[in-house]
């Protein structure tokens, strides 16, 4: 590796590591004092540290979806939230936190986390290979994302019939959902949470080499020996677990999957797809957990959402892109 | 069969499947190319030139009828193996993605690399007289989509040259290209055909060109599809309507 690229990993390790020192002292409504720590210090051990994780497994696993995403379509802009993938699992995890309060008998069914997992997975699955098959006949950019979009649209409404129908408790515990945080949580949650997004990103490892020969579109992929369809629904599959994990743990969390992979290519000038898989682990954590202390401590004993504060930064750098289009 | 026998089509229907029925472009032809072969393919526009090379390297499946590949069957290959038979050049342009012309021409040494595509000395060699056998050198490391449409053809014919396969398909290389280039290109060509004993096939509208530097033509009309040595081509009815009577 060129020593440029060196340093700069070192700098986004070393950011890394001051987002969790600030996120662990300042995310929260008041700052943590580091010397009065102790082992059985409820706050930072209960609701500190599973947040400031919660974020480290967020932003890398959202980051590195919307890595597969822009390269699997070809789309600089492609991400997880704009293509509709998040409301689509959005709208599975409504669909069963209602169901479970509908027919009583199955609520602990329903409503257990595992169910939400496995209900927020397919659903971003199922609009992931919807979006793909129309990316099929479409050869613009724009127009897919304006049909992502839609496709969020069309989610957001169904939600909204549903939650119109919906009785106060469950609507109430979805609508906090929805708003996307971090701090949903507890130590117990990530025993679930971590080693599946572990498990996810360390499978990615294997493939790195279709990532990079789908750069060149399907037909030079298939003829430098990559299997495009099997390749793409692995690529797709495991886009899907990363959004649908996060979202079934922290709500939809807008911008980071698209924003991240664009951040790591201006970083980087390499179209070595290996490299940016770290990149965007390291950037989107960094964002993560910057943007945690940020909305913390803005404004004194309020905890603004984190939404706020990811859009402001990936809907510009949306924007930038789109008038600077000649280095997409 | 003859040793070498490089590409072999028995009884092929090449076309597109449709839900309404498929679309057949050429019916049941029958055609052998062979190593050292160059073979200029000429037609009017939409008489299935490039579907035909699509097919050729196994990316559109035949409609019926066989495809071997140095004398095996094209669906009995692993992708890999074919990858190392077949180098294609298409008409499509690619980049974004910080690709730059070298990462282009390195992806044709992929079918040879490991599960990370690292790249040791020996690949390396070989995408470096690739891009010099292209005269590409000056621009290999400028991103792909800055490169001008004949210097990024010329960059995916560098890519077709370093996945050093036997049989090279282009798809109308020729289009973009300067005067001077287009006869550097084909020069090229026939000197890999001639000396590297590849079987090359060009799609190409520029039939000066081919008459010039291909031993053979193949006619796509219509009527199907006609192999035919240069000289007896250009008694062809067939070959005198392409050329609209100009040539």
């Amino acid at each position: 590796m060129r020593s440029v690229n060196i340093i700069k990993f070192s700098v986004l390790v070393l950011l890394c590591i001051v987002g969790c020192i600030l996120s662990l002292l300042y995310g929260g409504s008041e700052p943590v004092q580091a010397a009065s720590i102790s082992s059985s210090d409820f706050i930072f051990w209960q609701i500190r540290f599973p947040k400031t994780i919660t974020a480290i497994i967020a932003g890398s696993t959202l980051s590195v979806a919307g890595l597969i995403l822009q390269v699997m379509f070809r789309n600089p802009l492609a991400g997880p939230y704009v293509l509709g993938i998040s409301s689509g699992a959005s709208l599975a995890v409504a669909v069963s936190i209602f169901a479970g309060n509908a027919f009583h008998l199955f609520s602990d069914f329903f409503i257990g986390k595992s169910f939400i997992v496995f209900a927020a997975v397919a659903g971003s699955f199922l609009v992931t290979v919807l979006i793909l098959t129309i990316s099929k006949k479409i050869n613009s950019n724009i127009v897919l994302l304006l049909i992502g979009l839609m496709f969020s649209q069309i989610c957001g409404a169904m939600q909204m019939a549903l939650e119109y129908f919906a009785d106060p408790n469950s609507l109430k515990s979805f609508v906090i959902w929805g708003m996307g945080s971090l701090s949903n949580n507890t130590n117990d949650d990530l025993l679930i949470y971590v080693p599946l997004a572990l498990v996810c990103t360390i499978a990615l490892l294997f493939f790195v080499k279709p990532l990079n020969a789908l750069l060149l579109g399907q037909n030079y992929a298939q003829n430098v020996g990559i299997d495009f369809n099997k390749n793409r629904f692995y690529l797709i599959l495991i886009s899907s677990l990363l959004t649908g994990l996060t979202t079934a743990f922290c709500g939809p969390i807008a911008f980071i999957g698209t924003a991240v992979p664009i951040l790591s290519r201006m970083i980087f000038s390499s179209s070595k797809q290996h490299l940016h898989l770290v990149s965007c682990l390291l950037i989107g954590c960094i964002i993560l957990l910057f943007s945690d202390a940020l909305c913390n401590s803005l404004i004194q004993n309020v905890s603004l959402p984190i939404n706020m504060i990811t859009t402001f930064i990936g809907a510009p750098l949306v924007i930038y892109l789109m008038f600077k289009n000649k280095h997409w | 069969m003859p040793a070498n026998e490089k590409i072999t089509l028995k009884n092929a229907t090449v076309g597109y499947k449709k839900s309404g029925g498929d679309i057949a472009i050429l019916d049941h032809i029958n055609l052998s190319f062979y190593e050292g072969d160059f073979v200029g393919i000429a037609g009017l526009n939409g008489t299935g030139k490039s579907t035909l090379l699509k097919s050729l390297c196994g990316l559109l499946p035949l409609l019926s009828g066989t495809l071997n590949i140095n004398g095996i069957a094209v669906n009995e290959l692993s992708l890999e193996a074919l990858a190392k038979k077949v180098g294609i050049v298409l008409t499509e342009r690619v980049g974004g993605f910080n690709l730059t012309a070298y990462d282009i021409v390195a992806a044709g040494q992929m079918p040879y690399t490991g599960s990370f595509n690292r790249l040791n000395a020996e690949h390396l060699a070989v995408i470096e007289s690739a891009i010099d056998q292209c005269g590409i050198r000056n621009h290999r490391h400028k991103p792909a989509n800055e490169l001008s449409d004949g210097l990024f053809q010329k960059t995916v014919i560098a890519k077709a040259l370093a996945q050093q396969t036997p049989i090279l398909l282009l798809d109308e290389p020729s289009a973009f290209l300067d005067y001077a280039s287009k006869h550097d290109l084909f020069l090229l060509l026939k000197q890999l055909a001639q000396q590297d004993k590849k079987c090359i096939l060009v799609s190409s509208h520029d039939l000066d060109l081919v008459l010039k530097y291909c031993n053979k033509i193949l006619l796509v009309s219509e009527k199907g599809a006609e192999l035919l040595p240069v000289a007896e081509a250009t008694q062809s009815d067939t070959f005198k309507k392409i050329g609209g009577g100009f040539i």
